[in-house]
């Protein structure tokens, strides 16, 4: 009797120390958490001080990926979005138009005919975090800083030879050779401008063995020292960052004082921090949950193009070290085609992607210079066929697909295998951890490789270096080496955009398509939800958004 | 005398048993056949060759394996576990930041566990057969068969989306930062910065996680607790403490519980080490930054510095609390002690 009533006890204690701080825990928290007045509320917050100092934007994303904030190492997704509001970049290109490039912290820049030097003048008064005034030397410093570190994003600076100062406002690069799109690599975050002061007072060195000297990393990674609307001003990794309004920002103040981003991983658990009102915005939405989004009069559901590419790629080496049975089948173009139309390409966008997907018709994704939609084609049996005989195999033959493996790779690898069924080709899965698959993939051991590719910077020799060039990576590991293509990369590396680049951009797809190394299977769609009172919500494939554009 | 050489050469036994896990482990995070490099660096810097260079340079990638070894071994001994090639910090510093949120949370579902598991296993130990050992059954077998990563995502639906009486994933509320860093544990952090804010909505978003990641450690108290007191309470001296006349409660908790104690601590023992390394499923629902998460993704990147570290952490975790278990033991039953 007496034990009942200690558990009795206990309960009562539990249930008490529940009540007594869950209300409190709701008044701390800002009104806009209330239900069901969070969209009248959170406004209502804010009118105590002015809306700059005190509104405060929570965006629950899944921050996994950021393991350093420092611009001279991070090279993940989610720091290009923290780097674009925390540095300004000499040029940037804007989501209203991603062709054309236009001026941030330089004002105007002029580049030589051969394109071997770019000459940039920098917006004069402008003033970092620190008060410190934004000058040439930081120029300097910052992508001297960048290079000599050796760290993820140091091969944006691959073709810089240097970097001078001219004057105060007037720096000179020069390439060590035509480099017609580092306007466009120098839009990338990562190359943001750092205060050199400021940097170099934390430890920070842009001198030649940076790689072993430089301790800046630590404060970086907790504070930023850019230009940039916004300053860092804590990161937990894991659980948070936290952006605070630059005081000494050059234009217009923005609206939200402080933006936290709180990692959040399962999705549904985001969506339903955005249902309640705990958060304003949320990354990215799963395709399973848009339909449930949608049905929120609260919510706004914003559908943005990306520029990431899946796709699979076939070894033209008849003799790979992993699979050589599969890799004698597939170094035969025609074996190639018939697998490239066999795949149902709609269904798989349909089905895996619940419609949120577009397919390029080759390595160009839609939205980049030179792709021709027209070039594309569906799912044909009998030609896949016709491929198999002249291939000798009118019979079908076994393959192996290999891949890293994730939920949504999984399920298109079986959607794969049971295309390719349909030809009798018996495809076995080899699904990899990532790392695995990335060390025999470099090693140019594998026969077929399914797996993504994101452009860095807005240019379309991120597609055409990468796979076209026998060299580099995609073509590299998958041995295709077509002289007539590597030409045609080698000469779009020296054009800038316009119609001849165009043209070189669809002739290097008619090889590929011809020749068949790759097929591309689909670009995803990132969808992404707000909060209805949210405005200036603005998508960009390469670092995804400007808070200084939202306000309430 | 025995007790304090029993705990020496425990402690010494230690070592050994150190050395011998960082061998395992780095014979099997050695054998898989990814290249390193691809953690260090991402996919673009892998064409750099001077991006390359400096990564074998920094990391010592291009000493033979035992060298490698060694070194590890050596800096370990002076406390340096080496730097993770993901995050780029020292692994001691990564475990930093990750373990309080870890032991924040192991201690609240452990207090939830005992607090509630231990009444509910007496309970049904004197109520055996009858309807409060039935539901304790029916709470306990939910606990253990129900998988976190269901029943979390469950009671986020209903108490935090539907009910809104308890505050969502996190360990603060969305629209607090975290209170300044000394301890690393909120709930003192907060206390110690005076902001009760801070303090009350940690306090909040602890619960549920401790329900859910505790609820499996309370079946197993409980049943455990049940077990052993139902054996005890039919004990000959329990009958005789019972004809001496003496209080029911001084029986059940002086004669009774006290004798219960030995396999409900040897349980509870491993049960918190559980907490500590088992707390993965948990940590993801809630958006918990613990050492689950690290440990899975050091595992899967094969970010052989930190998969290293935190699998020392958690061995070395399981070995003092198998010394607190055994050296409790000798403070609950004297025999233990003498034997």
């Amino acid at each position: 009797m007496k034990a009942t009533k200690y558990i009795l006890f206990m309960l009562l204690v539990l249930s008490m120390s529940l009540a007594s701080c869950q209300p409190k825990a709701a008044d701390v928290v800002s009104p806009g958490e209330e239900q069901p007045m969070a969209t009248e509320a959170a406004p209502a917050a804010t009118q105590a001080v002015p809306p700059a100092e005190a509104a405060v934007l929570v965006m629950a994303a899944n921050l996994d990926d950021v393991v350093t904030l420092d611009p001279g190492f991070a090279g993940e997704t989610t720091n290009l979005m923290i780097h674009i509001n925390t540095y300004d970049t000499l040029v940037d290109i804007r989501p209203e138009d991603l062709t054309t490039k236009v001026g941030r912290l330089a004002e105007s820049w002029d580049i030589s005919e051969d394109f071997m030097t770019y000459t940039f003048h920098l917006r004069p008064g402008v003033l970092f975090a620190s008060g410190n005034p934004v000058t040439a030397d930081d120029v300097v410093f910052s992508w001297q800083r960048l290079k000599n570190l050796a760290g993820a994003p140091a091969f944006n600076l691959d073709l810089v030879e240097s970097v001078e100062t001219v004057d105060d406002l007037t720096v000179k690069v020069t390439m060590n050779e035509a480099n017609p799109s580092f306007l466009a690599s120098a839009a990338n975050p990562s190359l943001g401008i750092q205060d050199s002061l400021l940097v170099e007072e934390h430890g920070g060195t842009d001198a030649a063995d940076a790689s072993t000297t430089d301790t800046a990393k630590e404060w970086l990674d907790q504070n930023s020292a850019g230009s940039g609307p916004y300053v860092l001003t804590s990161w937990a990794p894991k659980s948070e960052i936290v952006l605070e309004a630059n005081p000494n920002y050059w234009r217009d103040t923005p609206y939200f004082g402080k933006v936290i981003i709180k990692h959040v991983e399962d999705p549904t658990t985001k969506l339903q921090m955005l249902e309640t009102g705990d958060a304003d915005i949320i990354d990215a939405l799963d395709y399973d949950l848009v339909d449930m989004a949608q049905a929120d009069p609260n919510l706004v559901v914003d559908i943005g193009q990306t520029l990431d590419e899946n796709y699979l790629a076939f070894t033209s080496n008849c003799a790979t070290e992993i699979g050589p049975d599969t890799a004698a089948m597939v170094c035969d173009p025609n074996i190639r085609k018939a697998i490239v139309y066999a795949l149902d390409y709609d269904g798989l966008i349909q089905s895996v992607l619940n419609g949120y997907g577009v397919r390029a018709p080759s390595i160009i994704p839609l939205g980049v210079l030179g792709v021709d939609p027209a070039m594309g084609w569906g799912r044909d049996l009998d030609k896949a066929r016709e491929f198999l005989v002249a291939g000798g195999y009118p019979d079908g033959f076994d393959m192996e697909l290999y891949y890293a493996s994730n939920s949504t790779r999984d399920t298109i690898a079986a959607k794969i295998k049971s295309d390719l069924a349909d030809i009798n080709v018996n495809v076995t899965l080899v699904p990899m951890e990532q790392s695995v698959y990335l060390t025999e993939m470099r090693a140019q051991k594998l026969p077929t490789a399914f797996g993504g590719w994101t452009p860095d910077y807005l240019d379309p020799t991120m597609w055409t270096d990468y796979f076209g060039l026998g060299d580099r990576s995609i073509a590299f590991r998958m041995w295709y080496s077509n002289p007539d293509a590597t030409a045609i990369a080698r000469k779009i590396q020296t054009l800038a955009d316009g119609p001849e680049r165009a043209q070189d951009i669809h002739d290097l797809q008619v090889i590929l398509i011809e020749d068949m190394p790759y097929t591309m299977l689909y670009q995803t769609q990132r969808v992404v939800g707000y909060r209805a009172d949210l405005q200036g919500y603005a998508y960009h494939p390469v670092w995804f958004l400007d808070f200084s554009k939202l306000s309430n | 005398m025995g007790l304090a050489s029993h705990l020496i050469r425990r402690l010494l036994l230690l070592i050994p048993m150190l050395i011998g896990i960082t061998l395992l482990l780095f014979i099997v995070t050695h054998i898989v056949p990814s290249d390193p490099l691809s953690v260090i660096l991402t996919e673009k810097s892998m064409e750099n060759p001077a991006s390359v260079e400096a990564a074998i340079q920094k990391w010592g990638l291009d000493k033979p394996l035992y060298e490698q070894y060694f070194v590890y071994l050596r800096n370990l001994m002076m406390g340096d576990m080496g730097t993770s090639f993901k995050t780029k910090n020292p692994v001691s510093h990564d475990l930093q930041t990750f373990l309080p949120a870890t032991i924040e949370l192991s201690i609240g579902s452990f207090i939830f566990a005992i607090l509630i598991g231990l009444p509910l296993g007496i309970i049904s130990a004197l109520k055996a057969g009858k309807w409060p050992d039935h539901s304790t059954r029916v709470v306990s077998l939910l606990g253990a068969s129900m998988p976190p990563f269901w029943s979390g995502l469950l009671v986020l639906y209903f108490f935090y989306y539907k009910l809104q009486i308890f505050p969502g994933p996190g360990r603060i509320d969305a629209r607090l930062t975290a209170p300044h860093t000394i301890t690393g544990l909120f709930l003192i952090d907060s206390l110690a910065a005076h902001d009760m804010q801070a303090f009350w909505s940690s306090l909040s978003h602890l619960l549920l996680p401790s329900m859910i990641l505790g609820w499996f450690t309370l079946a197993l108290v409980a049943r455990i607790t049940r077990s052993a007191l139902l054996d005890v309470l039919q004990m000959d001296y329990i009958r005789t403490a019972r004809s001496k006349g003496l209080k029911e409660k001084t029986i059940i908790v002086r004669h009774g519980l006290r004798n219960a104690l030995i396999p409900l601590i040897t349980v509870v023992g491993l049960a918190f080490a559980g907490l500590m390394s088992g707390a993965i499923m948990t940590e993801t629902i809630f958006a918990w930054p613990g050492i689950g998460r690290y440990a899975v993704e050091s595992a899967a990147n094969l970010d052989y510095p930190s998969l290293m570290g935190t699998t020392l952490l958690i061995a070395v975790v399981y070995m003092f609390v198998n010394l607190l278990v055994d050296f409790m033991y000798a403070v609950i039953d004297p025999r233990i002690r003498e034997a």
